[in-house]
């Protein structure tokens, strides 16, 4: 697959701060690449430095394989931190102006001010514009000159629960037209329900990369709940399970690797207990971003002691 | 580059304080441009209130060729209402952050800041050409006779005005670059006269000779004070080369440094 981006050993310095230390990454062409990490994790440092308005310390990166300039800036579609715009312009004088700007046709307009639903609002002044109408400005804007790459940093920040459907809605329309897409956030749920690949950063060191399909695989969990008194010793004696415990009034079954519940199952089958509930839980993104966190800040006290 | 000038207008067409305070700096200077005869009328009246008489048509104020070094001094003491306009365009940008969207959309550092400075050879262009029409009309209107040859003499001096404004003009733009803050930068910018004249009276009797040297005292000698000629003094009645080479000198200075701010500054 095509690489779109590469970057190597990219490093950002404020003073004695280090907001990016050493970054490694690679997004190809049709990912949805999500990036994660808690607040001040470096996201937003990072897709500075992608679209040259901070000056990396050291390291470097490519677009498309190129050297980063302007050119290559005005094939992607960028909205970092919050929407920008001149409030004293109207939404529709915006967009003619970064139409100049990208050097594309103004015909683009209306169509991406349908999109995002905005074409009845589009002669009013920025300024009156509400929180989730200049978040969906700066998507149009952002889609204005058809880029290959769409780059959005936290793009339901501060949206209510209608705001956020809708934009994730407009994301996933976006994908769907086989864009490539960066998409920073600290919303966990938002990036498992639109990424096709994650990353996560913590105090600007990357601690993980890989599919978001890869979410879940590996040591399963199962809930189980059967009338038997000692369920408990029992299930500690199956070959297939590394740990039992005991959580509202159902045993969780912590497996050992290449064990599953259809495996439970047919060890209580044989012993003549019929299960009245058998549930694998599935890992959430959220708790596997937790278990990484953890993991990186363990290293991080190894590393100190 | 006629894009990156059409970006910038773009900008500015549309925000109201552009038309006021440009408007108020063109009105200004045509008025009072052309109303210099009707002041001097006036100066005669209250002249003789006191007993006195003197006779303002021996005052060739809008003659050939006087009017234009008169024109183009006078007119020269409006150009910070323009240099205030130049800082409000940019200090916008710093302000509501466009200047670090307009580079992610893809504009280079570089045609970010020349899309300014043509914006400034724009507005330099318009007062050269205003003053030129002023100066043609009220010469033709208050000349006794209109000879080919006075026309034409002293308008080595639009050259040097449209410099004058450009560099002012680029200097404005540098501080906005340099301080980021409107209010701050219109502050330092009206103060820069005085603070040059301070450094100046300081400077010790043998290096005097440096003076012509520093940025706003260049201006002062490349076109200079035209109306000691009417109480009978000597006055530069021609552009000195070393004068437009000072100006010039500090005009790409500026612009340099607002580039070289500009390309390692994080935005």
């Amino acid at each position: 697959m095509e690489t779109v981006l590469s970057i190597h050993g990219l490093t950002k310095n404020f003073g004695r701060l280090c907001a990016v230390n050493q970054l490694n990454l690679e997004v190809k062409r049709g990912q949805v690449f999500g990036m994660l990490g808690p607040n001040g994790s470096g996201k937003t440092t990072t897709l500075g430095m992608l679209m040259e308005v901070v000056n990396p310390t050291s390291g470097n990166f490519t677009w498309f394989g190129q050297q980063p300039s302007s050119a290559t800036r005005k094939k992607i579609g960028a909205v970092l931190e919050h929407p920008i715009f001149y409030p004293y312009l109207s939404g529709r004088k915006n967009l003619e102006l970064n139409a100049m700007i990208k050097n594309c046709p103004a015909e683009n307009i209306p169509g991406v001010l349908d999109l995002v639903e905005l074409t009845s609002r589009k002669d009013d002044p920025y300024k009156t514009y509400s929180l989730g109408m200049k978040q969906r400005l700066a998507i149009a804007s952002a889609l204005l000159n058809d880029p290959i790459v769409l780059i959005l940093d936290e793009p339901t920040n501060g949206l209510d629960p209608m705001g956020i459907a809708e934009i994730r809605e407009i994301i996933k329309k976006i994908a769907a037209n086989d864009k490539t897409i960066i998409l920073a956030s600290h919303l966990l749920d938002e990036v498992q329900k639109v990424c096709s690949h994650f990353a996560i950063l913590r105090k600007g060191n990357l601690v993980h990369v890989g599919p978001v399909d890869d979410v879940g695989k590996g040591e399963e969990t199962v809930e189980v709940m059967a009338y038997h008194d000692d369920l408990s010793v029992l299930l500690s004696e199956f070959i297939g399970s590394a740990e039992v415990k005991r959580e509202n009034g159902q045993f969780l079954v912590k497996m050992k690797s290449g064990f599953h519940s259809q495996d439970v199952n047919k060890f209580l089958f044989s012993k003549g207990i019929t299960a009245s509930h058998l549930h694998t839980q599935k890992k959430s993104l959220e708790k596997q971003f937790l278990e990484i966190l953890a993991e990186a800040d363990g290293k991080n006290i190894e590393v100190r002691s | 580059m006629l894009h990156l000038l059409k970006i910038d207008l773009k900008k500015m067409t549309s925000y109201r304080t552009f038309w006021i305070v440009c408007g108020l700096y063109f009105v200004t200077l045509g008025f009072g441009a052309a109303s210099g005869m009707e002041f001097l009328k006036l100066l005669a009246s209250w002249i003789e209130g006191f007993g006195e008489s003197i006779n303002i048509s021996r005052i060739p104020l809008y003659h050939f060729p006087d009017v234009w070094l008169n024109l183009i001094w006078s007119s020269g003491l409006l150009k910070i209402v323009l240099g205030i306009m130049v800082v409000i365009s940019i200090t916008n940008e710093y302000t509501y952050r466009t200047i670090r969207q307009n580079i992610i959309d893809g504009l280079s550092r570089w045609e970010f800041l020349l899309s300014k400075i043509l914006t400034n050879v724009l507005l330099s262009l318009m007062s050269v050409i205003m003053i030129f029409v002023i100066g043609l009309v009220t010469g033709m209107i208050y000349s006794p006779t209109i000879e080919l040859q006075y026309l034409i003499t002293d308008l080595e001096f639009f050259p040097a005005y449209f410099l004058e404004i450009f560099f002012f003009l680029s200097y404005a733009l540098m501080l906005g670059v340099l301080i980021n803050r409107s209010g701050l930068t219109i502050i330092v910018l009206m103060l820069s006269q005085m603070i040059e004249l301070i450094i100046t009276a300081n400077i010790d009797d043998d290096l005097k000779a440096i003076i012509p040297y520093f940025p706003m005292k260049s201006i002062w000698y490349l076109i200079q004070f035209p109306f000691p000629r009417y109480w009978f003094q000597e006055i530069q009645d021609f552009v000195s080369w070393i004068g437009v080479a000072t100006v010039l000198f500090w005009t790409i200075t500026f612009n340099y440094i607002s580039f070289w701010k500009l390309k390692q500054a994080d935005i």
